[in-house]
């Protein structure tokens, strides 16, 4: 405490700005971008809190794989598309409103953890490669799912309803209603202040989970998997049963993506079969990272802030866009190439903070060796 | 003894998740009702006029205001269907009101109920059948996306159906 006192003011606020980079870009990326583009504050937060309502529980999953000290988990794709077998099934049994959200969360439970626990198990044979690794398993858990989407459902898993269903006769079509859950999460309960809805049930379900992510942390596993992300060894040392805990991690972390998932269809109200998950694991990650999170520390509040500011980016940035080049479409390749950005701006400077803590603990050694020597 | 109290707890877990899934698919079944108010000629040998005019109210909602040979909708959740008619017989005559409940079969989607045949007190037979949505030959359709996924839109375009992929995340 005493030395912190010690370092002068400059420097601290040097060191501040150093660690929220990210976000304080983003805050003048919006600052410059909102007069741009001329949106209303009662629209913007009206977006902001639609947006946060459908995102937060999607990028709060991320939190148990950081926890665990496996980085980024893009892997929560997987989650996601066990949601969206759930869904597909919920729906063409015609299961609507809050129990058909009910219905697909439960469903998805199966599908998602069966998903993070091949996962899990690969990253375990991967050690220190978790983040392309689970990048990669992406894709290939891609390719099963068009698999079953496009030649097992409604050929060998029945599908009733040919509104769902291609017209050959069997495999989903592009996209598949969800008119009759259409942000039933969302107006149950919801509330009107000037204008602005609030989708009460929504945050409160968000809060529950944020409860039990804190909750989760003072738990025996909580602080296992805190030890195994601090050190692998030591945490194995201690007796802990590193790759079991890493699988829980990850598994926690697809389910709860395919809860957060659901919460997201019920409120676009459509699913597009094909794509629906493909960038869902990137633009929770950015959002993550814009919140200040790193690779391997991220909070609750990272993820609040983070959706905030990359939401009101996208939302901003078509206007802002036009109104600088005419064109609103620079404006969505921007808000793309930022997402995009920001990660590999974290992953540089995660990198490059780990080079320096080494280079730093080095030196510190070969002074130590040195004064040792000099002693003699 | 440990492991013993973990097994009974995620079997008891799973018990009562397949309990509310049972229990969601019993009350979140949606169907779709559609009133006629058309009249029914020649059943046991007599004919049932159709009204002037009948107001649908369901859920508090006026769903339908439909006159001879017109026909309504609305969608329900669950089997147990209430709504609640104004009927007008005669032009310019005085509206009667009646509650009616109605038990949907589970496994139908699109329920047809005829109301000059339900208001009658005839029985399930003369007054329901079931929707069946005229089959059209429908564009094959092409599905999208590339072989990893990674289209040139990110995706965007078919969020809400834009097409100029400003959609949502």
């Amino acid at each position: 405490m005493k030395e912190k006192k010690n370092i002068p003011a400059g420097k601290r606020i040097l060191e501040l700005v150093r660690n929220n980079a990210v976000p304080i870009m983003f805050i003048i990326i919006c600052a410059v971008f909102i007069p741009m583009a001329g949106f209303s504050p009662s629209y913007l937060l009206n977006e902001i809190i639609t947006r946060m309502g459908r995102n937060l529980f999607l990028v709060l999953c991320l939190l148990f794989p950081i926890m665990a000290g496996m980085g980024l988990n893009f892997a929560m794709t997987l989650g996601a598309m066990g949601a969206e077998i759930a869904v597909i099934l919920v729906a063409d049994w015609q299961i609507w409103g809050i129990p058909g959200v009910v219905l697909s969360m439960i469903l998805s439970i199966p599908f998602s953890a069966f998903l993070g626990f091949i996962c899990g198990t690969l990253q375990n044979m991967a050690k220190g490669r978790e983040m392309i690794t689970s990048y990669i398993i992406n894709f290939f858990i891609n390719g099963w799912y068009q698999l079953i989407v496009l030649y097992v459902m409604g050929a060998v898993i029945p599908i009733i309803h040919a509104s769902i269903m291609l017209p050959r006769g069997y495999g989903i079509r592009n996209t598949v209603s969800l008119l009759n859950m259409r942000q039933c999460l969302d107006d149950l309960l919801a509330i009107r202040v000037s204008g602005v809805k609030i989708p009460v049930l929504t945050f409160l379900l968000v809060g529950v989970f944020c409860l039990f992510i804190i909750w989760f942390r003072r738990t025996k596993l909580g602080q296992d998997m805190r030890a195994v992300g601090q050190d692998l060894e030591v945490a194995k040392a201690a007796g802990i049963n590193v790759d079991r805990t890493r699988i829980i991690s990850v598994v926690m972390s697809t389910v709860c993506a395919g809860f957060g998932m659901v919460i997201y269809l019920q409120n676009i109200g459509n699913l597009p079969t094909y794509t629906g998950h493909a960038q869902i694991g990137m633009f929770c990650i950015a959002a993550l990272l814009v919140g200040g999170a790193s690779v391997e520390k991220a909070s609750i509040g990272n993820a609040f802030l983070g959706v905030i500011l990359f939401h009101l980016m996208f939302i901003v940035a078509p206007g802002a866009g036009a109104f600088i080049t005419g064109d609103s479409m620079v404006g969505e390749y921007f808000r793309v190439f930022l997402s995009y950005g920001v990660i590999t701006l974290a992953l540089i400077m995660y990198e490059a903070k780990k080079r320096m803590v080494k280079s730093k603990a080095g030196q510190m050694l070969a002074n130590a060796q040195k004064e040792e020597e000099a002693a003699r | 003894m440990k492991t013993k109290r973990r097994v009974a707890f995620s079997l008891l877990l799973a018990l009562i998740l397949v309990a509310v899934a049972a229990a969601m698919m019993v009350i979140g079944r949606g169907h779709t009702v559609y009133f006629d108010n058309k009249t029914l000629e020649d059943y046991q040998g007599q004919t049932y006029k159709a009204a002037n005019k009948i107001v649908v109210t369901v859920k508090g909602e006026e769903v339908a205001k439909l006159g001879p040979r017109e026909r309504g909708m609305s969608i329900w959740i669950g089997q147990d269907f209430k709504m609640v008619l104004e009927i007008t017989q005669e032009k310019g005559g005085e509206s009667e009101i009646r509650e009616i409940d109605l038990k949907l079969p589970y496994n139908v989607d699109g329920i047809v109920v005829n109301l000059p045949a339900l208001l009658a007190g005839l029985p399930e037979e003369a007054w329901f059948s079931e929707f069946v949505p005229a089959e059209t030959e429908a564009p094959e359709e092409e599905v999208t996306g590339d072989e990893f996924g990674l289209d040139g839109g990110m995706g965007l375009e078919d969020e809400l159906g834009l097409e100029d992929g400003l959609g949502d995340i």
